[in-house]
């Protein structure tokens, strides 16, 4: 398997895509800079939470469109220009190959959005060190909660930013796959007034489930498809 | 005689429509098999079905005796295939495709890529990514990637498309050779009875799903060699006469009242005056130039043989 995820991160040249996540997060370090610089909105990122949760929202608001993207690269791609065919009559097992393709997206997008979270949130509180726009004690509580947050925020993004696979295999279509992920951006990470659909808690869990049934489906039936 | 590939009252129907019914043929090992049939008869289906892209609708293939099966991963790496037309990851360069290829049938000797480039052919194409290529050198590199891993049997879809002149006769001796040296079974389509012909040793028709005739192109080119059809009321004494004044032993007698015959070294003249002279009576002559292009036509328009 292992072998297999690498055999797609060299078909498919994986360094550019790291390139970009990179310059993604230092955009959304920008703009969290700009949103704490700002002093008529500085009054929103009062307490490390709140500053957190700006943050966790950009980025995985950034990376499941991202992950679309790579969705529509190295799965979609595959099947519209065909090249689909050929990885097919290769003596691999089908599931096999569309698991890795699936773990490739999974865990860029997992790790993607756990870094770049570790990363501005680490320089956002070196900034606030010279800035101190949040005047909160940084407690060992307020870290931990953080940490698990940020994790299972990650985990349940990762796991919906799977669903826009479920359009764009419709007719393959790279557009559709990256508008649908827009459409779940929405969804999850627009908020209004400190409220948004995230913190329902069975909101970010059912898509979690939705996500996780397409990848499954992707490729529980790939054996007896006819590839045309 | 073993066979590399047989199949069973192959089948599949797409959307009600039937587009391969009922075919069944068989591949002897280390010959070329030609398909020949006009566009749409078929033959990328049946193609597709034997590596498992398309499952049949019903029927059976079986290829180096054992039965495939939507999970007989093991049989496709024995297989070098090239299906419609050569298909790549066509940012890469031909080598990345070729180590990919290597990579994913898990063949490993690093030589092979170029041996396999140049048997085909393929120069002065180092960095250049697969998407610049003509269609031609496309087919060559599909070529060469399907026979790298020195499979057992390879499956070659329209090879010959999109290459001049020049490169269908390489194609064409690398088939043999391939199929000499290597003693790789081949199964070739086109819908070009000349190439087929200077390639295959056994050919299939294939029109509308149906194969329709399956021959060895020896028995072809014996059943269809040109003659001149005597219609006589005594064929014995005809025959007689033929070998024993003109020493004409390539005859056929059909039926009670026709006689061919097939050496045609004799004038025709000047037989005809042998047979009149010896009393037999010939009430007609006919001559016959059935080509093999005559013959598959016939074929695949449906009628019999047109002799």
């Amino acid at each position: 398997m292992l072998k297999l995820i690498q055999l797609e991160l060299r078909k498919y040249k994986i360094t550019g895509y790291v390139i970009g996540a990179f310059i993604a997060m230092a955009c959304i370090f920008g703009l969290i800079c700009l949103i704490s610089f700002d002093p008529t909105e500085s009054e929103g990122l009062a307490s490390y939470e709140q500053l957190f949760s700006v943050i966790d929202l950009l980025t995985r608001g950034t990376f499941i469109v991202f992950a679309a993207v790579l969705l529509a690269r190295f799965i979609i791609e595959e099947y519209r220009t065909k090249s689909i065919s050929v990885l097919f009559t290769y003596p691999i097992n089908r599931k096999k190959l569309m698991i890795a393709k699936l773990i490739v997206v999974f865990s860029f997008t997992f790790l993607s959005i756990v870094l770049t979270e570790l990363v501005v949130g680490l320089l956002m509180l070196a900034v606030n060190h010279s800035r101190e726009f949040v005047h909160e004690t940084l407690t060992k509580d307020i870290v931990g909660r953080q940490a698990l947050s940020i994790l299972m925020n990650a985990l349940a993004a990762s796991f919906m930013s799977l669903i826009p696979l479920f359009f764009g295999m419709r007719k393959y279509s790279t557009s559709a796959t990256v508008v649908a992920s827009i459409l779940i951006v929405f969804i999850v990470c627009g908020s209004a007034n400190d409220f948004s659909l995230n913190s329902i808690v069975a909101i970010p869990i059912t898509l979690s489930w939705i996500g996780a049934i397409i990848a499954y489906a992707s490729f529980r039936n790939i054996e007896r498809k006819d590839i045309i | 005689m073993t066979y590399v590939l047989q199949t069973h009252r192959l089948s599949k129907t797409f959307k009600g429509k039937e587009s391969v019914s009922e075919v069944s043929m068989r591949v002897k090992k280390g010959e070329i098999y030609g398909f020949l049939g006009p566009n749409g008869a078929g033959k990328t289906t049946i193609m597709k079905m034997l590596t498992n892209l398309v499952k049949p609708t019903s029927g059976e293939i079986e290829l180096f005796g054992e039965k495939l099966t939507p999970t007989s991963y093991a049989l496709l790496g024995r297989i070098g295939s090239i299906i419609e037309y050569p298909i790549f990851y066509d940012k890469l360069t031909a080598r990345d495709n070729l180590e990919l290829h290597c990579e994913y049938m898990g063949y490993y000797n690093k030589k092979a890529i170029d041996e396999a480039l140049e048997l085909v052919q393929l120069r002065g194409i180092d960095g250049k990514p697969v998407k610049d290529f003509s269609l031609g050198m496309k087919q060559r590199l599909g070529i060469a990637r399907a026979i790298t891993t020195k499979p057992e049997l390879l499956i070659l879809d329209e090879p010959i498309n999109g290459l001049d002149p020049i490169g269908i006769k390489e194609i064409r001796q690398l088939l043999h050779i391939l199929s000499q040296e290597y003693g790789i079974s081949i199964l070739i389509s086109s819908h070009l009875l000349a190439e087929i012909e200077q390639v295959a040793n056994t050919i299939g028709v294939i029109n509308h799903g149906r194969l329709i005739k399956e021959v060895s192109l020896e028995q072809v080119r014996v059943t269809n060699a040109e003659y001149i059809e005597f219609q006589t009321d005594d064929c014995v004494k005809a025959a007689y006469v033929l070998s024993h004044h003109l020493g004409i032993s390539n005859v056929r007698v059909i039926g009670s009242r026709t006689i061919r015959v097939y050496d045609l070294s004799t004038p025709l003249p000047q037989v005809n005056k042998t047979l009149i002279m010896n009393d037999v009576a010939v009430e007609a002559i006919h001559q016959k130039n059935s080509s093999l292009e005559e013959y598959f036509l016939g074929l695949l328009n449906g009628g019999e043989q047109s002799a």
